[in-house]
């Protein structure tokens, strides 16, 4: 639905895009991450049309964002920028209301009203927006940008602001929207909320650093590792390490009765390693996968860079394979 | 053009003007002033010093020069021809105010939106640069004409009853409806896309309402010049000057267009 193809944005002498390729498909949750600076917001503005790249296309169901085609391609596009933005004078139905006109919603009243209960407003659509709390103004900014319902949500930083009720209630929508076949692209720092809603997640510092599930990105730069709870003996322990060691495992580290270490392949030597464990004298109390956050494989890859080995092409994303 | 988006959004600068009434206070106020002054002059005036209009050699002589031009004059007596021509004159002033007032809306409307941040949603919509830029000047057009034209509607209500009779008959003419429902309203539209242009290119809406207003010059030029005596300007003159607004106004719209950058707005502006 959305194909950004070798896209470069520079402003003057400084290249704030560089290089940028990756696609989002309907039905998909897609999380732009990456340090104050490293173009997310100015990529985001390339998807919405607001911008163009410098090189490179932004294209939506196939439709290059051109000037003859960037108007229309708007209509299908819901934008929720970096401020809410809203008229402070204007209640909150009028601003949405504004808005559906914008977009030519066929019948912009049922619309809005169908928004605000969704959000959760309907008691406020009267009251002037310069009376909201922050977060109620987030929570309207982000309604006003679904107003007209379209195929592609972009959102920055959409839960800035919200209390943690407020945030899930964005967090299921986002959701919904995903059921619904919607494109949506996601730009935050809280890698926290990207890992619970997103599908893939992109980490971009000017150019793209990697991209992936998750999951994926987390095997591919920590590999898969198992944590092993064992009854607490200091003496014990260094034995437990070298066992750990000598049934496959790698980078074995201890703490307090916690083993955390690098294991080849998903759960094939598992078994091995939890034997040597047990004739080496451990009292075994849990075995599990360790899974590192997400914000240890952002914070990984924003100091060493793409690792060797991740799983993007060059054919797939050209940028991404410099 | 879309028509749907520029009501959707001139319906949202005028939901803001309503909640904001002192927004149109300048308006309101200056036509207050083009009520009252021609009144003081024509008629207190010579009350209080008990001199007529018509005994003043000036204005017997600029008078003579213009019952010649202008219509409906001679054919009434010394002082009323006197007062009708004042009133004729004072018209002018009707159609400096809504220019002066809408300035200051208009000087506001572009800048307003970068000031609140408001502007960045607003491009994200399909609306056109053009469509912007008509809404605002609509926008902030048609109250002030609205409030000009219930100001002249009070205007005649009033020379009918306080100045001399077949006074107010000369305001009714071609002359005065060329004015009115012309020139007006294209010397405003064209200061108030001039307006426009130039706050989507300041951060201050003081600098677009100071370099627009230098438009009303021209006008007043105009009141001062035939009250003075120095010309008369009938109504082939003024369509000709009309025909020369609408063509600035045509051109500014399309230089306003031309001046709107995006881009430079969304990067550039803090």
């Amino acid at each position: 639905m959305i194909t950004v193809e070798r896209v470069t944005r520079r402003f003057g002498s400084r290249t704030a895009v560089d290089d940028v390729s990756f696609d989002v498909k309907a039905g998909e949750v897609f999380g732009l991450l990456g340090p104050n600076g490293a173009g997310k917001t100015t990529t985001l503005r390339m998807l919405g049309g607001l911008i163009p790249p410098t090189s490179g296309t932004v294209r939506i169901d196939g439709q290059p964002f051109t000037r003859a085609t960037s108007h229309a391609l708007r209509e299908r596009v819901g934008f929720l920028t970096e401020t809410p933005g809203l008229w402070d004078q204007l209640t909150v139905e009028e601003n949405l209301l504004v808005y559906a006109r914008l977009f030519s919603v066929k019948d912009p009243r049922s619309a809005v009203r169908s928004i605000l209960e969704t959000f959760e407003l309907r008691d406020r659509r009267a009251d002037r927006v310069a009376l909201l709390s922050k977060g109620m103004k987030q929570k309207l900014a982000i309604a006003r940008a679904l107003v007209h319902t379209p195929r592609v949500v972009l959102l920055d930083e959409p839960t800035a602001n919200l209390d943690p009720q407020t945030a899930r209630t964005v967090r299921d929508l986002l959701r919904t929207l995903r059921d619904a076949g919607r494109a949506i692209v996601v730009s935050t720092h809280n890698l926290d909320e990207i890992e619970r809603v997103a599908d893939r997640v992109a980490l971009v510092s000017g150019r793209l650093i990697a991209i992936g599930e998750p999951a994926v990105l987390r095997r591919e730069v920590f590999g898969h590792r198992l944590r092993v709870r064992v009854g607490a003996s200091r003496e014990g322990t260094p034995a437990f390490v070298r066992a750990a060691e000598g049934a496959g495992a790698h980078d074995v580290r201890a703490d307090d009765g916690l083993l955390s270490m690098s294991v080849d392949g998903a759960n094939g030597s598992t078994p091995a390693i939890v034997r040597a464990l047990v004739e080496a004298g451990a009292d075994i109390f849990e075995v599990a996968d360790d899974a590192p956050s997400l914000e240890d494989v952002y914070l990984r890859l924003l100091e060493t860079g793409r690792p060797e080995g991740l799983r993007y092409s060059s054919k797939e994303y050209p940028g991404a394979a410099r | 053009m879309n028509g749907r988006r520029i009501a959707a959004l001139m319906s949202k600068e005028l939901r803001e003007m309503r909640s904001n009434p002192a927004a149109i206070l300048p308006v309101v106020l200056l036509i207050a002033v083009c009520l009252v002054l021609p009144f003081f002059v024509a008629i207190v005036l010579p009350a209080m010093t008990g001199e007529s209009l018509s005994s003043d050699r000036t204005i017997a002589e600029v008078l003579a020069y213009a019952q010649a031009r202008l219509p409906g004059l001679d054919a009434l007596p010394p002082e009323s021809a006197a007062q009708a021509f004042l009133f004729q004159q004072f018209l002018f002033l009707f159609l400096v105010a809504p220019i002066v007032g809408a300035v200051s809306l208009a000087a506001y409307a572009v800048v307003g939106e970068k000031q609140g941040r408001t502007l960045e949603p607003l491009l994200t919509t399909p609306l056109t640069t053009a469509e912007l830029l008509v809404s605002k000047v609509l926008a902030a057009f048609l109250p002030a004409l609205a409030i000009e034209f219930f100001g002249l509607a009070l205007y005649v209500a009033l020379t009918v009853s306080v100045a001399a009779p077949g006074v107010a008959r000369t305001l009714v003419s071609g002359r005065s409806l060329i004015l009115v429902a012309l020139l007006g309203p294209l010397a405003s539209l064209a200061a108030l896309q001039l307006t426009i242009a130039i706050s989507s290119r300041v951060n201050d809406p003081r600098s677009a309402q100071q370099i627009a207003v230098l438009l009303v010059l021209p006008l007043v030029l105009m009141l001062v010049g035939q009250v003075a005596g120095a010309f008369v300007i009938t109504s082939s003159m003024l369509l000709a000057v009309c025909a020369g607004l609408a063509i600035v106004w045509i051109l500014l719209v399309f230089f306003s267009v031309a001046l709107f950058d995006r881009e430079s707005i969304l990067t550039r502006w803090k």
